[in-house]
């Protein structure tokens, strides 16, 4: 393993385009671990078993639950920065330590991302981590169980008419009688990558279920014009926040949408997201800005960039759309040039920040995003973002006892908090940004090869699927626990057919591909006898959907800033 | 204290010191703008380095202004502000978008924006055209130098005679000054005449006219008669009509359109050389654009120079030897960089019908670019003549469709020495083939051979002595269709030229594919968007001017030799061990066609995410298959072109080529799932192990191969069950530790049940006793209440008796009373009788006690009856 990754660091000299404007990325890749260490270590000591440190006080409170937040949430943050001995030891903190029979009434959509997508990250890398593991690994596990556990405490919520899913539920009660039933749309549509790596793992089909219910509530509410407005009443199914966009209140539906995909090969979920894509093009879209809109008039409702958008250009690479993404990207880097962050809400007409809404909790969105388009592009400006963005936090909200939330990007005035995705999130996709060579960039040249009580499964070969809150999920370990095992017979009988000399006509695939296209028409009958069951029928025609289009000519030139606009 | 802690806010942190106090660079970091507008009357020339302490790029920057500072701090003044700190006046009074930005003033004039590279050479040269806008032309040599420069040049003639500010002058220097706002790379270049003989040179007699010149248009005299002669409009005049033969290309960093705007311009020759804005001579690029000047010197018939020649004809001396060197420096660049060495080739007829003959004149060139020394006096060198055949004819191909008159030449690359290419000019000869060659000779038999050769690493050497031979001939490119002079208006592929520093923009080379190896960051390239290709200058010659003229005639010319780009990503290693084949651009003809195997290849990019999520399934796939038939590869789309028809538009795509028909490749059809089973289906359905045939020996041979794989395959799915059945042993053993434990549990849980089924029935047991007593208790009760009852009644009579017994004793005392005046002496018997009343109320009193206590017990009994139930 070793020599596979030296061979991948000669493969990609990360340095070679930036070096020329003097920017190390090994020493910002060091200042970037520190900063892990200083945030981790002050929370150790003056927070846990709080959920997040408060580094102005010096002291934890709980925020989103009781269950040591900041712990579950940097956990594989310790592995990505190399740190195996501290990962081992939380693991088994975790499992004596953090119990959800508790009465806390507690946010379904930041319990799924944060706790439960947390600890199944944690329960994929442990092998890599060293942790001795079960014999059923990675169908098995504590730390799974303890996931499972959790998310089990997050179902009752899912009980609705429309089965889309309460924003609040006590972990002990259920739903609390007179709650409310609004909940805003990410909140409703940001649980299919935990829920289905949780049914796929433990075989049980009630998460990804319910999460695939209420995603499919909100696509038969969209609006005539193919939008989504931002808070929705889950028992009337009656939009409550009618501004469409792609920030806050919506986000992360749209990136599960395309996360779903990819993690299932799901062409369902991408269909919904082309859609999606279309109509956000066409209505919200001004000059590489995404703006706010009435969902069912399309009419502009908030001229702003909001600090969670700047997700979205990451997510468009990871479908292809680089050039539109690097697009908005550079808009976006404007921004924090201006101001050293991203302010929560910035008016794009008037070129500052929004009442009220002047803060930046050490988000990591638009970081993530200079991750993706880095892996895509090798573009130095995306490294001089990470470097003007370790400046910033640096220089900006590094206080005695960790990191603090920049409460007024004006002034820079700092707040008593430090939110757990600074752990979990900002500093993992910024040490990411600076290390090509850390084993989430793996391109599939090595791979890890596991024996299961059920077979020989093939693990950590990359493509791992970051969910909201940044923790990777293995795509692989999906497929070992559910599909390997139904596809195992049919390969088999396909293997001995390749060493038999008469070949048996039952196997061949029987479209005429030689003729290429243009038969899809007979083709649902023929697939599905020859693919056992797939799901959906329907479905099989847009194969397509899953996958990008190669970049044009004019990309091998779009660096440094340079955009090129299409020809059409 | 919680909800207080909850508020705590913390202001920002004060701020410190930017620079160092030993810096040359005056530090505000309060933000003290006043003071800083104060400093500026002490200085002409004053740099304000506007910075937020938080932002990289200013700590970038910080440097780069140090440097410049040091060089320049005794007649600038560098003055550092910090425009963040909210207190400060700067933020109060300033409002920027991003940091840094520095700003120029020249006395009063300004403040002039550098929005320049943030490197200290190309700040400080700004810093510099700020302090000297304008160049003073004292004389005719001077002159010449300036009309010289690629850069478009304005020029101004002022007599200072009459008076020390002649009229115009000032408006003139503000012009220059405007200029370096609106053209921050500063192209244009300002010069002052004061002599008025060199003004004439350039036809001004008035003071204060203005003239920009041109180098391949006329030249212009500023219109004072149309427009008003203030200095924007100068600026603006000078701007619009300036001659951009080559450009410079320096993107800012920032979003922009720049090569997007330019490129869609049509084909474009990108130029890369390491540039010192400082340096005082620049060879290389004098070189280029001497190339540049006659690609676009479309009046053939003048001179490429009129002004120039203009001046030639005057009659100094001095100024005549430098119009001449000027003029021999051009020459040398019409003729190629060569070694002359030739020999003529017929080459074979093409077509059998055809009666035609090829005659190609094939000469050695060679541009000893990294040892312009080891000029050896030339000769023809047999071995040398035989090799650039060999190299000849493997690229003759590019002479197949020759059929003109017209001579077409071309350069390639010898195969044997990195810096000698060859020369061919082929025309195709109908019948008078003698005159051809007569023709030919009296061209070649020129006498002089001009040769130059210009050092890479030793710059200020960039000319050789001349070296005379008669014996060779010397194909002379004038009469050839492929003349670079004005050949951007004859060709209807006209390039645009545009230059970059290699120092800042290297990675657009290293895009276009420029080798990572070489340590010269010299490369050009020429990119046609419309086209979607692009041609690279032979990196193994070395960029002279000679060079480009042959790149750019190679592309101009109508079958052109040169050919698509296509990039490779070298720094693909290729390890045996890897289960699936890394294509790359070089790799991809010999891994796929060349292989004997049948190969399945993936198309896909390491950012595209349904890629990526995939590399399980075909690691599995090639674990799989027998390694012996089948190779399972990939290539990583966004680093490797591939040609045309191997080109792809989505990703990921399969493709299959089978053994034996590779050139029938099959694509896995779009609509199925990438799964294994599907691509075992697909691949089997498409492999040509299927044979129908009768079997011969050689099939034996193969059906042995075959079993053997088959039984490899099989031993290594025994391994794999072998290993799972340890793993199932394992769980098997976990599962029986668990069930024992398990077991345990229960036993442990069913004496919990048996003790517990025990109280239980003592609990029952109990509960019946309680019962009884209840219902025993509740009898008592009942009888307790009908005794009551009794009482109750028997009170009552008793009460009945005492009214009556009251009733009695009233009537008996009114007995009495009447009776005791009559009866005194009865008076002792009557308190007998009271005391006997006395008595009886006594009793009735207690009786009434007894009963109230009677009540109190029945209540407190029923109360306990009901705790025990």
């Amino acid at each position: 393993l070793g020599s596979f990754l030296c061979l991948w660091a000669l493969r990609l000299p990360a340095g070679t385009g930036a070096a020329a404007r003097g920017l190390d990325v090994g020493s910002y890749r060091e200042r970037v671990r520190a900063m892990f260490y200083h945030a981790y270590e002050h929370y150790l000591e003056s927070a846990f078993p709080y959920d997040e440190l408060r580094p102005l006080t010096c002291d934890g409170q709980d925020t989103w639950g009781s269950f040591s937040l900041t712990l579950i949430d940097a956990l594989d943050t310790l592995l990505i920065l190399g740190n195996v001995s501290e990962f081992q030891r939380v693991v088994s903190v975790l499992q004596e330590g953090v119990d959800f029979d508790i009465d806390v009434n507690a946010s379904v959509f930041e319990t799924n991302i944060r706790v439960v997508g947390g600890l199944l990250s944690a329960h994929l890398l442990s092998k890599k981590a060293g942790v001795e593991v079960e014999v059923g690994w990675p169908c098995s596990g504590p730390l799974l169980r303890m996931a499972e556990e959790a998310a089990r405490k997050l179902l009752p919520a899912f009980q609705t008419p429309t089965g889309m899913p309460y924003g609040t539920v006590n972990l002990l009660h259920g739903v609390n009688p007179g709650e409310t039933p609004v909940t805003c749309t990410a909140g409703i549509g940001t649980f299919i990558v935990e829920f289905a790596t949780l049914s796929h793992l433990t075989g049980d089909p009630v998460f990804e279920d319910v999460a695939r219910k209420a995603l499919k509530a909100l696509w038969k509410n969209r609006s005539d014009i193919g939008l989504v407005g931002n808070h929705i009443d889950v028992i009337t199914a009656k939009w409550v926040a009618q501004d469409a966009g792609i920030g806050a209140g919506v986000d992360s539906y749209f990136e599960y949408l395309v996360k779903g995909a990819i993690l299932l090969q799901d062409k369902e979920l991408m269909s919904m997201f082309l859609e999606y894509n279309k109509a956000i093009k066409n209505y919200t879209k001004f000059d590489d800005w995404y703006l706010w809109v009435q969902m069912y008039k399309g009419t502009v409702s908030m001229p702003v960039f909001q600090s969670l958008e700047a997700y979205w250009p990451g997510l468009q690479s990871l479908i292809g759309d680089v050039d539109n993404a690097m697009r908005t990207f550079l808009n976006y880097y404007t921004v924090w040039k201006q101001f050293g962050g991203l302010p929560e809400f910035y008016n794009i007409p008037q070129g500052y920040t929004v009442d009220k809404r002047e803060g930046y909790p050490l988000r990591p969105e638009l970081i993530e995003s200079a991750m993706y388009l880095y892996r895509a592009t090798r573009d130095p400006t995306l490294l001089e973002l990470g470097r003007d963005a370790v400046e910033s936090i640096e220089k900006i909200s590094k206080v005695d006892c960790g990191f603090a939330t920049i409460k007024d990007l004006r002034d820079h005035r700092l707040d008593n908090r430090m939110e757990s995705f600074f752990l979990a999130e900002t500093v993992k996709y910024l040490y990411l940004l600076f290390d090509p060579d850390n084993f989430i960039h793996n391109d599939g040249s090595v791979f890890d090869v596991v024996i299961t009580p059920y077979g020989e499964c093939v693990l950590n070969a990359g493509g791992y699927v970051f969910n909201t809150e940044a923790h990777p999920i293995d795509p692989a370990a999906l497929h070992c626990c559910r599909k390997r095992k139904e596809e195992q017979w049919e390969v088999e009988d396909l293997m001995r057919e390749f060493y038999s000399l008469k070949k048996n006509k039952k196997f061949i695939l029987k479209r005429a591909s030689d003729n290429g296209e243009g038969e899809s028409a007979k083709d649902p009958e023929d697939a599905s006898s020859e693919k056992g069951e797939e799901k959906r029928n329907s479905k099989k025609r847009s194969h397509s959907l899953l996958s990008c289009p190669s970049q044009s000519f004019n990309s091998k030139l779009a660096v440094l800033g340079q955009v090129f606009l299409d020809n059409t | 204290s919680c909800s207080r802690a909850k508020d705590v806010t913390m202001p920002a942190k004060l701020p410190v010191n930017f620079f160092s106090t030993r810096s040359p660079v005056i530090d505000l970091f309060r933000g003290q703008l006043d003071y800083a507008d104060h400093l500026r009357q002490d200085s002409e020339i004053v740099l304000y380095f506007f910075y937020a302490p938080w932002c990289g790029q200013s700590i970038a920057a910080r440097e780069e202004i140090e440097h410049v500072a040091s060089r320049l701090s005794d007649q600038v003044l560098f003055v550092a502000v910090n425009c963040w700190w909210n207190q400060g006046k700067c933020r109060k009074q300033k409002h920027f978008f991003y940091f840094p930005v520095i700003h120029l003033y020249h006395q009063s004039f300004g403040p002039i924006e550098y929005k320049g590279p943030m490197s200290a050479v190309y700040i400080e040269k700004f810093v510099r055209r700020v302090m000297t806008p304008l160049l003073y032309i004292s004389s005719r040599s001077k002159l010449l130098d300036f009309l010289s420069n690629y850069e478009p040049g304005v020029l101004g003639y002022f007599e200072f005679n009459a008076s020390p500010q002649p009229p115009g002058y000032l408006t003139f220097f503000t012009s220059a000054l405007h200029s370096l706002k609106k053209d921050y790379l500063g192209t244009i270049r300002f010069g002052v005449i004061t002599d008025k003989h060199v003004a004439e040179e350039i036809s001004l007699v008035h003071s204060g006219s203005v003239y920009l010149h041109r180098h391949v248009n006329t030249s212009l005299i500023y219109p004072n008669d149309i427009m008003n002669y203030t200095a924007e409009n100068i600026c603006k005049w000078a701007l619009e009509n300036r001659e951009m033969l080559i450009r410079w290309l320096r993107p800012h960093g920032g979003k922009s359109l720049l090569l997007n705007n330019e490129l869609k311009k049509g084909p474009a020759l990108l130029i890369f050389i390491p540039y010192n804005p400082l340096a005082e001579i620049h060879p290389l690029l004098d070189e280029i654009t001497k190339v540049a000047l006659e690609y676009h010197n479309c009046n053939k018939s003048q001179a490429a120079e009129p002004d120039l020649q203009h001046l030639g004809d005057t009659d100094s001396p001095a100024f005549d030897s430098s119009v001449l060197d000027a003029h021999m420096k051009l020459s040398e660049t019409f003729s190629i960089t060569k070694y002359p060495c030739c020999n003529t080739v017929v080459l074979p007829q093409w077509h059998s019908i055809s009666r035609t003959h090829n005659v190609c004149e094939l000469c050695i060139n060679q541009t000893l670019g990294v040892k312009p020394n080891k000029v050896h006096v030339p000769h023809c060198n047999f071995l040398e003549i035989e090799a650039a055949l060999d190299s000849f004819y493997l690229q003759e191909h590019t002479f197949f469709q020759v059929i003109s008159n017209t001579i077409e030449c071309s350069n390639f690359l010898s195969f044997y020495s990195p810096f000698s290419y060859y020369t061919a000019c082929c025309r195709t000869v109908n019948r008078n083939f003698l005159s051809f060659i007569s023709s030919e000779k009296t061209i070649f038999q020129t006498p002089k051979v001009a040769f130059s050769s210009h050092g890479k690493k030793d710059n200020t050497q960039h000319s050789i002595p001349h070296i005379e031979d008669r014996n060779c001939f010397i194909p002379d490119l004038h009469i050839s269709g492929t003349n670079i002079t004005g050949l951007s208006c004859r060709t209807n592929k006209t390039l645009n030229l545009y230059l970059l520093d290699s120092n800042l923009f290297w990675i657009y080379a290293e895009r276009l594919g420029a080798s990572r190896s070489t340590h010269l960051k010299e490369f050009a390239a020429i990119v046609d968007l419309k086209e979607e290709v692009h041609y690279v200058l032979d990196q193994n010659q070395s960029l002279v001017g000679s060079t480009l003229e042959n790149f750019i005639k190679n592309f101009s010319i109508l079958y052109s030799p040169l050919k698509r780009h296509l990039v490779d990503d070298s720094s693909v290693h290729f390890n045996e061990q890897r289960v699936i084949t890394e294509v790359t651009t070089n790799t991809f003809h010999d891994t796929v066609f060349l292989s004997e195997k049948n190969v399945l290849l993936l198309y896909y990019a390491q950012w595209c995410g349904f890629c990526a999520s995939l590399n399980h399934i075909f690691i599995q796939l090639a674990r799989l298959l027998p390694p012996d038939n089948f190779t399972v590869a990939r290539i990583d789309i966004t680093r490797n072109d591939l040609p045309w028809e191997f080109m792809t538009d989505r990703l990921p795509t399969v493709l299959f080529f089978p053994h034996q028909r590779k050139e029938q490749s099959v694509k896995f059809p779009e609509d199925f799932s990438v799964n294994l089973p599907n691509l075992l289906k697909f691949i089997l359905h498409h492999s040509s192990l299927s044979s129908s045939e009768p079997c011969t020996k050689e099939c034996l041979h193969k059906e042995t191969v075959l079993q053997q794989g088959h039984i490899s395959h099989l031993e290594r799915e025994i391994q794999k069950l072998r290993s799972e059945i340890g793993a199932l042993h394992q769980a098997h053993d976990q599962l029986e530790a668990q069930l024992s434990e398990a077991r345990r549990e229960e036993h442990r849980l069913q004496q919990q049940k048996h003790t517990l089924e025990k109280q239980h029935k003592t609990l029952q047991l109990h509960s019946e006793q309680l019962q009884a007593t209840y219902n025993q208790k509740n009898q008592e009760l009942l009888e307790m209440a009908q005794k009551l009852q009794e009482l109750a009644d028997a009170s009552e009579n008793l009460l009945k008796e005492n009214t009556l017994l009251r009733i009695l004793v009233a009537s008996r005392e009114g007995k009495l009373q009447s009776k005791d005046e009559i009866k005194e002496a009865l008076q002792s018997e009557q308190i007998l009788s009271e005391e006997n009343d006395v008595s009886v109320s006594t009793t009735t009193a207690t009786l009434e006690e007894k009963r109230i206590d009677n009540i109190d017990t029945i209540e407190t009994e029923h109360s306990s009856g009901n705790r025990t139930e």
